[in-house]
């Protein structure tokens, strides 16, 4: 039988029940609409059966002596925010401990730099220090090696330094806590928080090698209260940035890259704001955007991830160059007519920023500069483009968008050029006294033994 | 019981293939270590063959890889069908965990691709090292010191198809790193300068948990310059506490 909507775009469907709907063009596209909207709206996260709030689970092992929770304390000056569910994270403002990202300081340096330079000005303290592993978590996306006990004892052991990390400068323990850079860092890490807390047998296993280590407290596993990315850091402060903003960004027109370890990863721990986005989409970096006062353009791709892969990007580039070509850069090109697209982790900003240029071997000639959320609003803050922001280490052009904010990069460059003569000669700038960076072994100072004890130091 | 029933006992082969035979036992043998994995009934649930995971996955649209068959394969325990996709179509997996957030079973394909990578790595299949030797730059930087990646890595050699701005300002490596305002990022061969006791502790995490292990089944080279580089820093670990030991002694 001759099929009558054949080359109209529907189908014939199946089973004795099908029937068309004969919809008139102008309906079957608001049927889709509503799809589409629908489909991305929360619903697909929120509607499942299975969701607990495994803080409770935290609280109640504590309470049968189990384990130790680092708590997220008055000295960390919180902030409140609301995630998936409407339940209330503490994000904690000050006194923070930076687990850095090893694809951020190896390839973005920017990145962390910006954070810093951000808390250095909003006179917040920190500590950044030499005594941390990375996750290890993109080797295990990647190759498979590595299993959730390397990963958990990775995990605990990083997060009791950052516990103990103030006794190193004659502080109690507990001062600093832990900040991740990465997302994927911080998608794996509430990951295996859930396993370690669901998991008596992973707990046991893990607490005999912390303990060879030395990292139990009270002969305790140490959990932190909260795990927290520095988007979220950067979402409850936007306010106080926004107070600071030297540069007048309206008419940027920016997209957002969420990256899929931030959000799509434990996505109940992730802060939704109705106000941003309706709350359909996770709000940070949007959410500050919109406060910074730029255009944040919503394009089709948008839930789409980066093309990284953690393997693809090294081994098999073909797959991540293509993807994020087609369906990310391309998109927010000519789709959004973006500026800029901005990021909020590692490999995304890696892999966005650097496989454009190859895309005029097929005639996909885009040019979009893509940076991390702390970058961009570090740079309407005032922040140095090269010297602080570290732009030059990005292959995408950037330039184009720092004359539409107004700054000029030439004159910036040439000031930068000049200041490595002076890094040649020794004289370098830092954001802090480079001694507070090792906290044990070659290298380490001991405090003064007369140091009184006190929770606050300035960074 | 099982839905996987044991009738005969098949042999798989490609049939035009010289590659020798697969006893079934070992189908078996690979099937019971995906599913007595730890996490394995934390990522299956079971599965409407509805097909969400597979539209929103990024690696369908240019691999010959669903998150839909490789759940199906394992919900239906389809032993051949799992050997086969163990060759192959798990590296194609991308994991983002697109497939995961959007289950209405909240399985999670992402998840169930590790169990099966981490499988296909003990049970030495052919097809992990050949998927692997790209990697193996960063498997050493990330085993030897806990930091995944190093500035010296980035160079126009090691990424041609990135361009030629992959750096816009022409100086020495090591100075645009110390032009870099973090101290702890004064460094080359780690993305930040590593702490000796924080890779001493990495090692004992890497041999407790059977990592080096896993590292020697896909590389043997590489274990052994791993194990080097470890004995050079455990060395010059127990050297600095002899040392302290000798300072407070003084004291």
């Amino acid at each position: 039988m001759a099929n009558e909507t054949e080359g109209k775009g529907a189908y014939n469907g199946f089973g004795a029940d099908w029937a068309p709907t004969n919809l008139t063009e102008n309906e079957a596209q608001r049927a889709t609409d509503w799809v589409t909207q629908k489909i991305d709206k929360r619903f697909l996260l929120t509607g499942k059966d299975r969701k607990e709030d495994v803080r409770d689970i935290m609280w109640q092992l504590e309470k049968e002596g189990e384990i130790v929770v680092h708590r997220v304390g008055d000295h960390h000056a919180p902030e409140m925010a609301k995630t998936l569910y409407g339940w209330d994270k503490k994000i904690p403002t000050t006194n923070l401990w930076h687990h850095k990202s090893c694809g951020q300081c190896g390839n973005i340096p920017g990145y962390p730099s910006s954070v810093l330079w951000i808390m250095n000005q909003l006179d917040l303290t920190y500590l950044d220090e030499t005594d941390q592993t990375s996750c290890t978590a993109w080797n295990y996306h990647g190759s498979g090696i590595g299993n959730v006990v390397s990963l958990a004892a990775v995990f605990l052991r990083n997060m009791h330094q950052a516990y103990v990390s103030a006794k190193a400068q004659g502080l109690p323990e507990g001062t600093y806590y832990p900040l991740i850079h990465c997302g994927t860092s911080f998608g794996n890490y509430k990951e295996i928080r859930g396993f370690l807390l669901h998991s008596a047998e992973l707990r046991e296993e893990v607490k005999k090698i912390l303990g060879k280590l030395g990292r139990l407290v009270d002969g305790k596993l140490l959990i932190p209260e909260e795990i927290v990315h520095y988007s979220e850091w950067l979402h409850v402060m936007r306010h106080r940035i926004k107070e600071r903003q030297q540069i007048d960004v309206s008419n940027i027109r920016t997209t957002v890259h969420p990256a899929c370890h931030v959000y799509k990863m434990v996505p109940e721990d992730v802060i939704y704001d109705d106000t941003v986005m309706n709350g359909d989409r996770v709000a940070v970096t949007t959410g500050l955007l919109n406060s910074l006062g730029t255009q944040v353009i919503d394009y089709s791709t948008w839930y789409d991830c980066c093309g990284f892969g953690f393997r693809h990007i090294i081994g098999e580039r073909e797959f991540t160059r293509s993807y994020a070509i087609d369906r990310k850069i391309k998109v927010a090109v000519e789709e959004a007519r973006s500026d800029v697209m901005i990021g909020h982790d590692t490999g995304c900003i890696t892999t966005l920023d650097k496989n454009q240029w190859i895309g005029k071997a097929v005639d996909k000639v885009y040019a979009l500069p893509v940076m991390a959320d702390c970058q961009f609003a570090a740079l309407t803050m005032g922040a140095h483009p090269y010297k602080l922001a570290q732009l030059h280490w990005h292959a995408s052009p950037f330039e184009g968008l720092l004359e539409k904010m107004g700054i000029d990069w030439e004159k910036a460059k040439a000031e930068f050029e000049s200041y490595l003569e002076e890094v040649k000669e020794g004289r370098i700038e830092t954001l802090y006294d480079p001694k507070r960076a090792i906290t044990s072994g070659p290298g380490y100072v001991k405090p003064p033994k007369s140091l009184p004890e006190k929770t606050e130091q300035g960074a | 019981m099982n839905a996987h029933t044991k009738t005969t006992q098949p042999q798989i082969a490609d049939p035009v293939s010289e590659k020798p035979v697969v006893a079934y036992e070992e189908l078996e043998e690979i099937f019971d270590d995906i599913r007595g994995h730890p996490l394995y009934d934390h990522e299956i649930h079971g599965c409407l063959n509805c097909g969400i995971c597979t539209a929103t996955c990024p690696s369908a649209q240019y691999y010959d890889y669903s998150p839909r068959e490789i759940v199906q394969l394992l919900w239906t325990e389809n032993l051949e069908g799992i050997y086969d996709a163990m060759h192959e179509k798990i590296w194609a997996c991308a994991q983002c965990y697109t497939c995961a957030a959007r289950c209405p079973f909240e399985n999670s394909p992402g998840g169930l691709v590790m169990i099966m990578r981490e499988v296909a790595i003990k049970h030495e299949l052919p097809s992990v090292k050949e998927v692997l030797r790209p990697f193996s730059r960063v498997l050493l930087k990330v085993v030897s010191t806990g930091n995944q990646l190093a500035p010296n890595m980035i160079t126009r050699e090691a990424f041609p198809d990135w361009g030629p701005n992959v750096a816009k300002v022409d100086a020495p490596l090591m100075v645009l790193r110390k032009a870099i305002p973090m101290p702890t990022m004064h460094t080359l061969d780690t993305a930040w300068e590593v702490n000796l006791r924080t890779s001493v502790e990495l090692y004992t995490i890497w041999e407790a948990t059977g990592v080096l292990k896993q590292l020697e089944q896909v590389d043997e080279n590489l274990f052994d310059v791993v194990s080097d580089v470890m004995e050079e820093k455990r060395d010059e670990w127990e050297e600095w506490l002899e040392e302290q030991e000798e300072d407070d002694d003084d004291d």
